[in-house]
């Protein structure tokens, strides 16, 4: 990692340690919530982002693949539902311990609770479906339609569902109302963690796409 | 332990955590990249 | 001109799903042998009187959907599955387009789904004792989450025909595609066990139409993939 261009990725370390930082003693004691437990929102709200994103690079990628057939496209979407797969996880556990300490119960089947944990069950039928293939075009192309089929559904999971049910969960960044309540050295620092965890999801995405392109060239050779 | 102190180690333990995370990515990225000039 | 002989060519397809199902009827023995066994043991259990008054019509909607869910699940797999078993899905790919092999499998399946409805849902609301105050409104959601069922119950049978272990990744790829529909489902019926008229079910029915429209648009999309790779 010597070259010029990868100053981005130090910048990027010393941007989350900064955040890791502001979010214990820059942002107050939000009020209203039991103790210290809000300061969890500035990596947790971050984590199911990033899961959410990996979720449309996945899309992008699975209907890449469906157009032209470029094991690098199956690679692309491969290592976003990986990515989508860990944060998710993340996620998952950040909000129930959040949910541990402020209602006394890890998992109370809350609308957003089951978004997320549907989501992770597309993820895991994902990699189950790749398993179960042992052809690495066929893998390709179904894994691709089910990717596609498992995002039209998503929206009604994450949009109608918690209208019909009540939720415990806070509002999201911007609330029903269409304003922000939250205090703004809160906001800049939940900003700026969003930003870094994007930025460690390229990282790390990237690097699973380069290691994915060596393979697929090693491969190639040795078929030739 | 007063809240002040155990928040400051739980930033501590978080911090500790990215810097792991952060040096194993630098390590992986030299790697991928070494690979990548001699293929 | 097109569109009409894409809709004979799937009904071509469809009479001979419908052939073949009665020479072997597997798929219907599983799918009212599970309903009727899972009916017979909820009724006999739980019946019309251990659940209390104000529970009943969440719980009872619930388990009714349960148990549709699961007999649907076990017989709407084979519809592709059966093709690669009997080496028939060459002819298959020759003799139709895929737009037309999807829609006669998908209508196969929905009459199945259909049927299984009207057999299960009387003998349910008579053995649990449940009163419906809309059953308009039942009619309609039994319909439109037939629809939303069988349209991706489908294109999910499609995708695990051609991948191995077939019958339990079934199940595994279907339930997250199913569950926000069987959770919008089991409100609404809700909703028709205790109040009258439409109104009330007309926002899960909504959800419904939307849920299945969308399903049933990436499935024509996706399907010459699946079945062409």
């Amino acid at each position: 990692m010597t070259e010029r261009k990868d100053w981005w990725k130090w910048l990027l370390g010393l941007w989350i340690l900064a955040v890791v930082w502001a979010a214990f003693f820059y942002a107050p004691t939000a009020r209203g919530f039991k103790g210290e437990s809000a300061r969890i929102v500035f990596f947790h709200v971050p984590q199911a982002w990033v899961a959410v994103l990996a979720f449309c690079v996945n899309l992008v990628a699975s209907l890449r693949y469906l157009r032209r057939h470029d094991a690098l496209d199956d690679a692309r979407a491969a290592a976003a539902a990986r990515l989508g797969l860990v944060f998710c996880i993340l996620a998952t556990v950040t909000g129930s311990l959040f949910a541990h300490v402020m209602w006394n119960s890890f998992w109370n089947w809350d609308p957003r609770e089951i978004s997320i944990a549907i989501l992770l069950l597309v993820y895991a039928a994902y990699f189950a479906l790749r398993e179960a293939i042992a052809d690495e075009e066929r893998r390709a192309s179904l894994s691709a339609a089910y990717a596609v089929l498992a995002f039209v559904t998503m929206p009604f999971l994450v949009f109608v569902v918690p209208r019909i049910y009540f939720s415990l969960h806070p509002d999201t960044i911007i609330n029903t109302k269409g304003s922000m309540d939250m205090e703004s050295r809160m906001f800049q620092v939940l900003m700026a963690s969003l930003m870094g965890f994007t930025g460690l999801f390229v990282w790390l995405y990237t690097l699973d796409v380069r290691a994915a392109r060596i393979a697929l060239a090693r491969r190639r050779r040795q078929e030739d | 332990m007063p809240a002040q102190e155990s928040l400051f180690w739980v930033a501590a333990v978080t911090g500790v955590i990215w810097v792991g995370v952060f040096v194993y990515l630098v390590k992986l990225d030299r790697r991928i990249r070494r690979i990548e000039e001699g293929e | 001109m097109r569109a009409s002989s894409l809709l004979s060519e799937g009904l071509a397809v469809l009479r001979k799903e419908i052939t073949s199902e009665l020479r072997s009827r597997v798929a219907l023995n599983a799918i009212v042998l599970f309903a009727v066994t899972t009916l017979v043991t909820v009724a006999y259990q739980i019946g019309p009187y251990r659940i209390h008054e104000d529970d009943r019509p969440h719980l009872l909607s619930a388990l009714l959907w349960i148990i549709l869910f699961f007999a649907a699940m076990s017989g709407l797999s084979r519809v592709f599955v059966k093709e690669e078993d009997a080496r028939t899905g060459k002819t298959l790919r020759l003799a139709a387009r895929p737009g037309a092999v999807l829609l006669g499998k998908l209508l196969f399946n929905l009459m199945l789904t259909l049927a299984l409805e009207t057999v299960v849902v009387p003998l349910y609301c008579g053995l649990m004792g449940l009163a419906v105050r809309s059953p308009g409104g039942l009619a309609l959601l039994l319909l439109g989450g037939g629809v939303a069922l069988s349209a991706s119950a489908t294109i999910v049978a499609a995708i695990i025909a051609r991948a191995s272990g077939s019958g339990t990744l079934f199940t595994i790829l279907s339930v997250p595609l199913i569950l926000p529909l069987l959770v919008i489902l089991i409100q609404g019926t809700g909703a028709a066990v205790t109040a009258d008229g439409l109104s009330p079910v007309l926002p899960a029915l909504r959800a419904i139409v939307s849920l299945a429209g969308v399903t049933l648009v990436a499935s024509f999309y996706l399907f010459p993939v699946v079945w062409n790779d």
